[in-house]
């Protein structure tokens, strides 16, 4: 299927040349998806382990729950290397 | 009893200086979205108003990019930030995120504007990206853009993208492409202010 520019109001459509371009870019966009889907697991799981650092405060003794949850979060990225993995990953229940 | 033209003399005051349609472009399964006519130095700030981008292709990216009089391709040099708030419509997330996928030092790539995008039917980006004094011979030329995204995963975004081009020459056209598949449908309004 033809692909086509809008050039103010009017369509035109790919050369040849312009069609092997983007789908050279569209491959590369592809191929990134690892790496984008990672940056979001991280940013999530940087949100949980600084809702719970106050659990780390010198007057404060965490629990083994606790620690675990800390640690697993940490530890989430470990082996996930294609985009499924990453989609179902299990992520650790917070302790009440 | 204020009138119509005091109401619009004031809003035109508000804003900083009244603003003027100069084109309006809708998209229709477009793989480029270029505005080449009506950037030029009659105005020293231009608006280009996003009304429901809506890609073909979930999880996409929209992007821009400039040329400068008498050179060719879209590719001038760009230095940028980018950072965004995440909120879920679970009511999760409540983050702020530094981009670094979308910043450039120095860089020629499409600079984006909005990540994440998704293509149910009821998804797009609304918002605005600003290009100040593009035809100053003096100085480098500063643009933001804020954008409103429905990401794919139902989330929130609220994008915040700001950079220099980094030439003295004058910017005349932009360019808007999807990361992949078409910008199905949407409108882009090009305002000059006064």
């Amino acid at each position: 299927m033809p692909r086509y520019h809008n050039i103010n109001g009017v369509r035109v459509q790919f050369t040849a040349e312009e069609e092997t371009a983007r789908d050279a870019e569209e491959k590369a966009w592809a191929d990134g998806q690892l790496d984008r889907d990672l940056f979001e697991l991280r940013n999530k799981r940087n949100r949980l382990l600084t809702e719970t650092d106050w659990w780390g405060a010198s007057d404060n003794t965490m629990t083994a729950d606790q620690t675990k949850y800390r640690k697993d979060l940490r530890d989430l990225t470990n082996g996930l290397d294609t985009v499924d993995k990453v989609k179902n990953v299990t992520w650790p229940t917070k302790p009440s | 009893m204020a009138t119509y033209k005091s109401i619009a003399y004031d809003q035109a005051l508000s804003a900083g200086g009244s603003q003027v349609l100069l084109s309006e472009t809708t998209a229709s399964g477009d793989s480029t979205i270029s505005i080449t006519s009506g950037i030029d130095s009659t105005y020293k700030e231009y608006i280009f108003r996003f009304i429901n981008l809506h890609p073909s292709a979930n999880d996409s990216t929209i992007s821009w990019q400039a040329n400068a009089s008498g050179e060719s391709g879209y590719n001038e040099t760009i230095t940028s930030t980018s950072f965004r708030a995440t909120h879920y419509e679970s009511g999760s997330g409540g983050e702020l995120a530094y981009l670094t996928a979308s910043d450039q030092a120095e860089g020629t790539a499409v600079q984006t504007l909005s990540d994440s995008i998704g293509s149910d039917n009821d998804q797009s980006i609304c918002g605005e990206l600003t290009l100040y004094d593009p035809s100053s011979t003096t100085f480098v030329k500063h643009w933001a853009a804020r954008i409103s995204v429905t990401t794919h995963s139902d989330a929130m975004n609220d994008r915040h993208t700001a950079g220099y081009i980094n030439t003295t020459g004058a910017i005349t056209e932009i360019q808007f492409t999807p990361s992949s598949g078409t910008i199905d449908a949407g409108t882009i309004k090009l305002y000059g202010v006064l």
